[in-house]
């Protein structure tokens, strides 16, 4: 069935195609989100870990290979508001120095653009969306820019713990800016520090899309349409222009969706699927894939997690899933002399009972039992998140298999190479020095697989198709208004939370396509 | 959002409802109440219930009582997109039941080798020394998925209906403080 065609076709209703839709609603284009997921609304979020699960992925799965399979279901999300619906909201940024990858260090690869390109950017989504910080504490490590709208979050003893250790080890921590309210702000109100932020915050103390990108953009007129699953990006008979997108809706019939203007906003690992699945005689190894670069270069963060046992009550039921304390002490990336690649150090984080147990994930019987009761106060832990350097070996491709509507599934495969097991382990022997620093009784480092945290790459940016998929809007080099959004532009990682820069971009990128819009309707 | 209450805000709380087939009828009860109401399987045999339980158990004590088999039961017969059992995590293909049913077929002839019987007749130590090789995948001939996953999803189910209820958190003097809280305390 053929729908009324549209301006704006956004696949994908998460943290990057919220802010598409905000901003081209707002721009007085007509916007249809189409959502392969349920319709939530806040008053769906409960308080539960069990339940939390309802907001994880549930379609059709990708199919995970390599030496470190990603956890992409634990990472992704399902449903509108995307995974940002159950997400952190830790917002820091990226730094400079990793926008020059290539240009610094000889590896990776450059940014088509400057961090000073994206600072601007930064500061609009604090104001639009709230953040709680201290800016000028930051400064340290990168160029000055607005303050924050709001003060940084309240401490508690879980993180203040830590602080000791860090001094020790010379790591200067400051207050960790978050896309929470410390304070009433824009009509949503304060936290209120009981740690459910990760199974959805249903207050909007936390800024989701609900609450925040999504929330405009209906407002101004924007159409979400859920449980509609995209299969296809279609093009017109020369392969020049896209014209609209494949789908099937939540009576599972077959829909055409004219627009003027396709936005893959899927996240990393489905919109290459979805590029790769939209091959013709014109685009035969995948629209828009004349580089051979869609779907290369899949990264992740690894995370070194430390966990410190102290002989005080620590009140880990309280505060955030947000970190409380951060660091770029060791941010340059070659801080470790064993090592390269940035590394992000945070303190201080609320616990529930699953992370209780996934702290010593060896132990069973009464002698977890007898633990639990002990970490229920005493435990506390920081988290050094690493970066891994881009590999076009880390990819995603099409299966043989295919899901329920005959589209073949994703298949993605990543491993980390040596500089990210060195760094990862540096990481790890650097917190256990600050948790025996931090007084605590007993210290330990979550040794095992190497977690794999936040999901980049797949359709990166950069200077033309030698080198890229895309400019550094997003906009396709080969198909003018086919435009991506979301961390699969990133061409490097960096070790900082990608959430903030992923809004960053995304308002750049809808601006940019707002304000040429003569150009891609031509 | 100005309208949104604060702690206690109750709006689709009933989605936080299990519901279990009790004489041919729907009810709405936890776990542990279904399981001491006796309530049928779904999708379980009783073996296959007892076993669950057995595991469940060795893993995590107070599992059984808790109504272990009964949830992953009837998390199994609903539709995938909505099943809160950690296999979703653990980004398992649909139906998540074939993990289970192979887990314990696998356990069970593993332990009829080492022991002669099925695991859910084993003595508490050798179940505890069965679950301590399992996790480190050193048992001899195991097949199917690793010992060391059939132990992170079932550990994973266990804390789940012991730890991950209101009543866990009570159990440990952690307060749960929800903002839209589970009905019937799940």
């Amino acid at each position: 069935m053929k729908n009324e065609k549209v301006d704006v076709v956004i696949v994908g209703a998460g943290a990057s195609g919220s802010v598409y839709a905000s901003v081209l609603a707002k721009a007085g284009k007509k916007v249809v989100v189409l959502e392969t997921g349920p319709d939530w609304e806040s008053s769906d979020l409960i308080s539960s870990e069990i339940w939390g699960r309802r907001i994880k992925p549930a379609g059709a799965p990708i199919l995970l290979e390599g030496k470190n399979p990603m956890a992409y279901a634990a990472q992704g999300g399902w449903g509108v508001g995307g995974a940002a619906l159950h997400y952190y909201a830790n917002f820091p940024r990226l730094l400079p120095t990793d926008f020059r990858m290539k240009s610094e260090h000889n590896r990776g690869q450059d940014w088509p653009i400057a961090y000073e390109d994206v600072a601007p950017f930064y500061d609009q989504v604090a104001r639009d969306t709230g953040l709680s910080g201290d800016a000028k504490a930051e400064e340290k490590w990168r160029p000055p820019g607005e303050s924050y709208p709001m003060p940084p979050m309240k401490t508690f003893r879980n993180g203040d713990i830590w602080l000791k250790g860090f001094e020790a080890s010379g790591i200067r921590m400051v207050p960790a800016p978050v896309g929470m309210n410390s304070v009433e702000y824009n009509g949503r109100p304060a936290c209120l520090y009981d740690g459910w932020c990760h199974v959805g915050c249903p207050i909007g103390a936390l800024a989701n899309p609900l609450v925040t990108y999504l929330g405009s953009a209906r407002s101004a007129g924007a159409e979400v349409r859920a449980l509609s699953t995209v299969t296809r990006v279609l093009t017109n008979p020369a392969g020049t222009r896209v014209t609209g997108v494949e789908y099937y809706d939540d009576k599972h019939q077959k829909q055409i969706q004219e627009a003027s203007v396709v936005v893959l906003a899927a996240w990393s690992a489905q919109n290459p699927r979805l590029l790769l699945n939209s091959a013709t005689d014109k685009h035969a190894k995948g629209l828009g894939n004349a580089s051979g670069l869609v779907g290369k270069f899949m990264m992740s963060h690894h995370v070194a997690s430390t966990w410190g046992m102290f002989e005080e009550d620590v009140q880990n039921h309280m505060g955030t899933i947000a970190v409380q304390y951060m660091s770029y002490e060791h941010y340059p990336k070659t801080s470790h002399a064993s090592a390269f690649g940035s590394s992000f150090i945070t303190a201080g984080f609320a616990l529930k009972t699953t992370d209780l147990a996934n702290s010593r994930a060896d132990l069973f019987g009464s002698e977890l039992a007898e633990y639990m009761k002990r970490a229920a106060r005493n435990l506390a832990g920081i988290k050094t998140f690493g970066e891994e350097q881009p590999r076009p070996e880390n990819r995603v491709e099409l299966a043989s298999e295919k899901d329920e509507f005959g589209m073949p599934l994703g298949k993605l495969v990543h491993s980390y190479d040596e500089d990210a097991v060195a760094l990862w382990n540096a990481n790890l022997e650097q917190g256990l020095k600050v948790a025996k620093a931090a007084g605590a009784t007993e210290a330990w480092s979550a040794r095992g697989a190497i977690p794999t945290s936040h999901l980049m790459g797949g359709t990166i940016m950069g200077t033309g198709t030698a080198n890229s998929v895309l400019d550094s809007y997003g906009q396709s080099h080969e198909v003018p208004n086919l435009w991506i959004a979301g961390p699969s532009i990133f061409p490097t990682a960096g070790a900082s939370n990608p959430t903030f820069t992923i809004f960053a971009l995304s308002q750049r990128g809808a601006e940019r396509m707002a304000s040429q819009w003569g150009t891609l309707t031509n | 959002m100005a309208g949104i209450g604060r702690r206690g805000f109750v709006k689709g709380a009933t989605a936080g409802a299990l519901s279990f087939a009790v004489g041919g009828v729907e009810a709405v009860m936890t776990a542990q109440q279904a399981r001491a109401r006796g309530v049928p399987f779904r999708l379980l045999d009783a073996h296959q219930g007892e076993t669950l339980e057995a595991l469940g158990e060795t893993l995590v004590p107070s599992a059984r009582e808790a109504g272990i088999a009964h949830f992953i039961d009837q998390q199994l017969s609903v539709p995938p997109g909505e099943s809160l059992l950690q296999a979703r995590i653990f980004n398992f293909r649909p139906p998540f039941a074939d993990f289970y049913r192979a887990a314990i077929v696998t356990a069970d002839a593993a332990s009829n080798r080492m022991h002669g019987r099925n695991f859910a007749q084993l003595a508490p130590a050798d179940a505890r020394e069965f679950v301590n090789l399992m996790r480190q995948n050193k048992i001899e001939g195991w097949t199917g998925r690793p010992g060391a996953l059939v132990y992170a999803v079932l550990r994973a189910d266990a804390v789940d209906v012991v730890y991950g209820t209101m009543e866990g958190y009570e159990g440990l003097g952690i307060p749960y403080m929800p903002h839209i809280p589970p009905e019937k305390r799940w």
